[in-house]
């Protein structure tokens, strides 16, 4: 009879891989949405970039005028920026700067020269005498389109694109000396009339009424957290749960009441409570000063 | 050697050292490059590339090279089924150094038109100051996109590269390992590869030797007991 062999019989080899699980769905949901979002985030990232590739080339006609932009022009920009935070509009600056033109981007003109090719550079302002680096100097065409560009700057959201709450925030207005004409070349929004339902009595009707308002008012909800038509939710409805339990009281509340003094609870160490009282009591009643060698074996 | 060094300015002595150690990278990879390619001394660099005015002409110091037929065995994958011929994933790179002081998205957007219209598979771009935010930005996201080559652009700053940090007494030696090296190696362990230790794309050295994510390194260390030990970083 050979040896027996000590091993465990494995039917399946070491490195099989485990058998596949069942999915759980709802993790699967959970691994989704999260996974959404983070593309959210990347597309965003995504149409700023190209957005600032786009601006580096902004304004089409040579002749444009910072102070009179043309009406398309004004408002593609004014569109275009919205999704920036102050730091990629800086980024913005930069990169038009590296292209050697002004850093608003309804400016055509080239950025200013600084005197000298000095690294720093003494400028008269209003506190006196001040050294200035070079780069600083080198921004703007002019201190009209620096004034124009930060006006801008200042009316972009701090917050990034992808956490957006709601509509706010999203008009940029820009400083120009035409308005009245970007006025009136913005798109009229006209409201629409709705018209009064027919009255009927059928019971179906009060059903499909009342689905179809139910539709609209989510509609406007989502329309007010700030998402698009075909946009991702954030609010993704399957991983909410849609029971509500309600808390039933079962029994008459009760007011609360002190516990017992007597339980020693104070006295409890890590839960044990040592009996000194009783052995006081007990040491007192037999107060010999013989006993001590009554525990003494032998 | 002191007194021959005093007569050149220190812009082009630096730039030596970057295009010196430039040179023994792309042969270090495994691009086509002759020996003598690599040791070109100062004075030879002051004759071919200096301008008038004692500085590098960066504009002259471009080149390309062809991988060799080892580097290209081993950047191909295995052959399948589908595939039965695959292609190496290498082919021929434009080494440039851009003399811009501010490298931003125009120019990166200019050199990867320039490599797609050259057909170059990859490129490196040697720039004099760290670029802007946004085009490392455009970098990240370029492999994916159609604009760019098919190999990607490396951006080095010359300050990484005045030194050849492989020839440390304190690097290992790295050694790039193809695709039915590393299967080996995990049939041999009987491991995964996420199982392997990992290097950073990141890492300088992987930097130097422009590993890509998935491939594995053989580093060989000096071992006081063994002699040499060998290890394996899975690139991430």
């Amino acid at each position: 009879m050979p040896p027996k062999s000590i091993l465990k019989k494995t039917a399946v080899a070491a490195n099989a891989p485990p058998a596949a699980k069942p999915v759980n769905q709802r993790h699967l949901d959970v691994a989704l949405h999260h996974a959404n979002i983070i593309e959210q985030r990347k597309s965003v990232e995504r149409l700023v970039l190209d957005t600032i590739m786009d601006l580096m080339d902004f304004p089409v006609s040579p002749d444009a005028d910072p102070k009179r932009p043309s009406a398309a022009d004004a408002r593609r920009f004014r569109e275009a920026v919205v999704p920036f935070q102050p730091a990629d509009y800086d980024s913005l600056i930069e990169e038009r700067n590296i292209a050697d033109k002004c850093g608003y981007a309804l400016c055509p003109r080239p950025k200013r020269k600084a005197p000298s090719s000095a690294r720093k550079h003494f400028i008269d302002s209003s506190r006196g005498v001040q050294i200035v680096d070079k780069k600083v100097l080198e921004v703007w065409c002019s201190d009209d389109c620096a004034r124009r560009a930060l006006y801008v700057k200042v009316q972009l959201n701090e917050e990034p694109a992808w956490l957006r709450q709601g509509e706010h925030g999203d008009k940029i207005e820009i400083m120009v000396e035409n308005a009245e004409e970007h006025h009136k070349a913005l798109p009229l929004r006209l409201k629409k009339e709705t018209a009064p339902p027919p009255r009927t009595n059928t019971e179906e009707d009060d059903v499909a009424a009342a689905w179809a308002a139910r539709d609209d008012a989510l509609a406007d909800l989502a329309a007010e957290r700030g998402e698009k038509p075909g946009n991702l939710s954030k609010a993704n409805n399957e991983l909410i749960q849609e029971e509500i339990k309600e808390r039933v009281a079962s029994a008459p509340p009760m007011p609360p009441s002190l516990p017992e003094q007597t339980s020693g609870s104070h006295m409890a160490i890590e839960g044990h409570v040592p009996k000194q009282d009783k052995k006081e009591h007990a040491d007192a009643e037999e107060d010999d000063d013989q006993d001590w060698d009554k525990h003494l074996p032998g | 050697m002191a007194d021959d060094r005093g007569q050149y300015s220190p812009g082009l002595i630096r730039m030596w050292r970057v295009f010196r150690t430039t040179r023994e990278m792309m042969k270090d990879r495994g691009y086509a490059l002759l020996d003598e390619d690599t040791q070109i001394t100062l004075a030879e660099f002051a004759d071919k590339y200096a301008r008038d005015d004692g500085e590098a002409d960066r504009s002259r110091l471009h080149f390309s090279c062809m991988p060799t037929e080892d580097m290209a065995r081993k950047y191909t994958p295995l052959p399948t089924a589908k595939d039965p011929d695959p292609q190496p994933e290498i082919g021929k790179i434009w080494i440039e150094f851009n003399a811009d002081e501010n490298v931003g998205l125009k120019q990166l957007r200019d050199y990867m038109a320039h490599l797609v219209n050259g057909e170059y598979y990859s490129g490196i771009m040697v720039c004099i100051k760290p670029m802007t935010g946004m085009a490392l930005r455009l970098l990240r996201g370029a492999s994916g996109i159609a604009e760019g080559p098919k190999g990607g652009v490396e951006v080095f700053v010359e300050q990484d590269l005045l030194v050849n940090i492989t020839k440390h007494e304190l690097v290992p030696k790295h050694v790039l390992l193809s695709r039915e090296e590393k299967d080996q190696l995990l049939k041999r362990y009987r491991l995964k590869e996420t199982q392997l230790p990992r290097i950073q794309v990141t890492d300088p050295v992987a930097k130097y030797y422009g590993l890509r994510r998935g491939q594995v390194v053989k580093i060989i260390r000096r071992s006081e007991t063994a002699g040499r030990y060998a290890s394996y970083r899975w690139a991430i």
